[in-house]
């Protein structure tokens, strides 16, 4: 199995609440930075693990940074946001301004990048929580890098666990620059997911 | 067990440590470098360090049992509270960094001589449960000493890019400045070599054999004057990167022929005879081919001028693999030991006195170096058996795509 199969209403569903608690996390951020920042979600896959490394490391040769936050109670596993790392680069000098012209992020600009992977982690997090009606918690957000397949620590997690892959679109300052969200989910808490998913969507 | 607001607020500071326990976990927290405060979930505060103490000038009696918003009443609505609702309603963990939170508590140090200093700030919010109770922990880490560093190194990173942007535009100023100079000497000369030619061609009446002869240097020194402009304006085109070469398949022998023809006059000058040994017909290279005559033509006028009065030059084409190896071999002193490492650079020749016997400036070597290096190719040179030296350069064939 390499792909969850869920249906088109599911997967529509699931989309337009991601999205929602995407534009507030924009909202956030556009007042700390009196900017206009916009994210999207255009795409969620369910995936196994491996299947996510994979498509990772395929989808990006260049190595990838971001921000993790490991959540524990309905869900327990890492929430991470990873961007290819220049990409990283580029939107934190473009949130911050005034910046530092070396080639790798500050110790200030890897904290500012964890707040802002901070928002956007906690906002695709609640809203999930919200979904499976349970409490997630989740712990302080850590600055990472490496390729998909390090990130994701494939040997030793495990291979039974899903992985929700959504895609970001992140648009600053005319610029489209794309990422990717991932959570782990065991499969039970999935089966829940869905199960839960149905019972909204039959209730809307 | 976490203390009850309304018992410390009627019991004061001393009141707040109720067993042995908490009494040493008060002091601990009391030690730590970090501004640490609790908020129960009903917003009041009711946890509130020394360093907190410390750094509000707000004494733990006024603030413990507190609600947090009047406490800090600036920081109502803000996202400091938003988060510490988050924590409390939604057990959500958020950080506040200090690049994207300028100064989010209004907390200062005291420097000795009065003046103060408000304290750079990184927040994290995190929510506690215990006993059934939700808690939301605030702690403050001073990172001004952080913020420092990051200053001074922009500072840094910003000269250092200036001074590398003064650099290029210095040595841009350089090469256009050389390159507008030499295009101006250009100009008048030509325009004297034209007039001593014609002078010197008996066209104006005919010269007294002293006055002959002096017209005869002057030409000639005009001549060495304009090709040394030439050669000049070369290497700062090439230094710029505006050296163009337009790159084609390019008939070997059919410029070796045309090389060695160009040259023939002035290997007569020294009594060489340039000798072109069998190249396969239609051997194509990929080149430019006025380049590739001018790298010919320095080392066929090298190998005339460096060899002894007749004995001939040999030109030799080799092929090697999908490269063309073309030698020039000569029968003269070869170069000295020590200067071999020299060769290539500019102005250098081994015998740099002003009472040297041939001509030329030492640029030659130089600019073909580069040029044959723009080609994909190499310049090299060989010490064969017996006299003298050889001088190659290995180009690509032409491929048909
Ligand atoms: N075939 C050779 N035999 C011996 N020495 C040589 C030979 N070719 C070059 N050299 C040495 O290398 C020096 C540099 O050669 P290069 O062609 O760069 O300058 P040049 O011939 O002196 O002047 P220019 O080519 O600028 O008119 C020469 O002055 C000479 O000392
Ligand atoms: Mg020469």
């Amino acid at each position: 199995m390499g792909m969850l199969e869920i249906t088109d209403l599911q997967r529509d569903y699931i989309t337009e609440v991601l999205n929602i608690s995407m534009g507030s996390a924009a909202a956030v951020l556009s007042e700390m930075v009196d900017e206009e920042v916009s994210l999207s979600v255009p795409e969620v896959d369910f995936l196994q693990r491996s299947v996510a490394a994979n498509k990772f490391d395929q989808a990006n040769a260049a190595r990838m940074s971001g921000v993790t936050q490991a959540m524990t109670g309905a869900l327990t596993g890492d929430a991470l946001l990873m961007f290819p790392e220049e990409k990283t680069l580029s939107i934190v000098r473009i949130l911050l301004g005034d910046t530092v012209p070396v080639e790798s992020l500050t110790e200030m600009e890897q904290e500012a990048m964890c707040e802002i992977g901070n928002i956007i982690l906690n906002s695709v997090v609640s809203s999930v929580a919200d979904l499976l009606k349970k409490e997630i918690v989740s712990s302080l957000p850590r600055f990472i890098k490496g390729t998909g397949n390090e990130l994701f620590s494939v040997e030793t997690g495990d291979e039974d666990d899903l992985v929700m892959f959504l895609k970001v679109d992140f648009g600053l300052e005319s610029q489209s620059i794309n990422g990717y969200v991932t959570l782990m989910l065991n499969v039970d808490s999935l089966h829940d997911f869905i199960s839960q998913l149905d019972e909204q969507i039959s209730a809307a | 067990m976490l203390p009850d607001a309304s018992h410390i607020n009627r019991y004061g500071e001393a009141e707040i440590i109720a067993s042995p326990a908490d009494h040493l976990f008060g002091k601990v927290l009391d030690l730590s470098e970090n501004g640490l405060f609790l908020v129960d979930s009903e917003r009041k505060i009711i946890l509130w360090n020394e360093w907190m103490v410390q750094a509000s000038s707000l004494k733990r009696e006024d603030v413990v049992g507190s609600a947090f918003v009047d406490v800090f009443p600036a920081l109502k609505g803000r996202r400091v509270e938003t988060v510490i609702n988050a924590a409390l309603d939604t057990r959500t963990a958020s950080l506040l960094s200090r690049s994207l939170n300028k100064a989010i508590f209004p907390l200062y140090f005291s420097e000795i001589g009065g003046e103060q200093q408000r304290i750079e700030q990184s927040v994290t919010v995190k929510p506690i449960q215990s006993e059934g109770h939700d808690y939301c922990l605030v702690q403050i880490t001073d990172v001004t000493p952080m913020v420092q560093r990051e200053d001074v190194l922009r500072v840094l990173a910003k000269e250092a890019e200036e001074a590398l942007q003064e650099a290029e535009e210095a040595s841009r100023f350089k090469s256009e400045f050389t390159s507008t100079v030499s295009h101006e000497l250009r100009t008048p000369l030509t325009s004297i070599r034209g007039s001593l030619g014609l002078i010197a061609s008996g066209v104006m009446g005919t010269l007294k054999p002293e006055i002959g002869r002096l017209i005869a240097i002057a030409c000639n020194n005009t001549e060495r004057l304009l090709f040394l402009i030439n050669d000049i304006l070369d290497i700062s085109k090439i230094e710029s990167g505006k050296m163009d070469f337009v790159m084609g398949p390019v008939d070997l022998k059919v410029v070796l022929l045309q090389s060695i023809e160009a040259n023939q006059a002035y290997g007569e000058q020294y009594e060489v005879k340039y000798h072109l040994n069998d190249v396969v017909d239609g051997t194509t290279v990929y080149a430019d081919t006025d380049r590739l005559m001018q790298v010919l033509n320095n080392l066929l006028s090298n190998a005339a001028k460096f060899s002894p009065k007749g004995v001939e030059v040999d030109i030799n084409v080799i092929r090697k693999d999908e490269m063309i190896r073309i030698e020039v071999r000569d029968y003269g002193s070869g170069i000295p030991e020590q200067f071999k490492s020299r060769i290539f650079e500019k102005f250098s020749q081994a015998d740099g006195s002003d009472t040297r016997q041939v001509g030329g400036t030492g640029l030659g070597l130089n600019i073909s170096k580069a040029i044959v290096e723009q080609m994909s190719g190499v310049i090299g040179f060989n010490v064969p058996e017996g006299q003298g030296t050889i001088f190659y350069i290995d180009i690509c064939l032409f491929k048909e795509t």
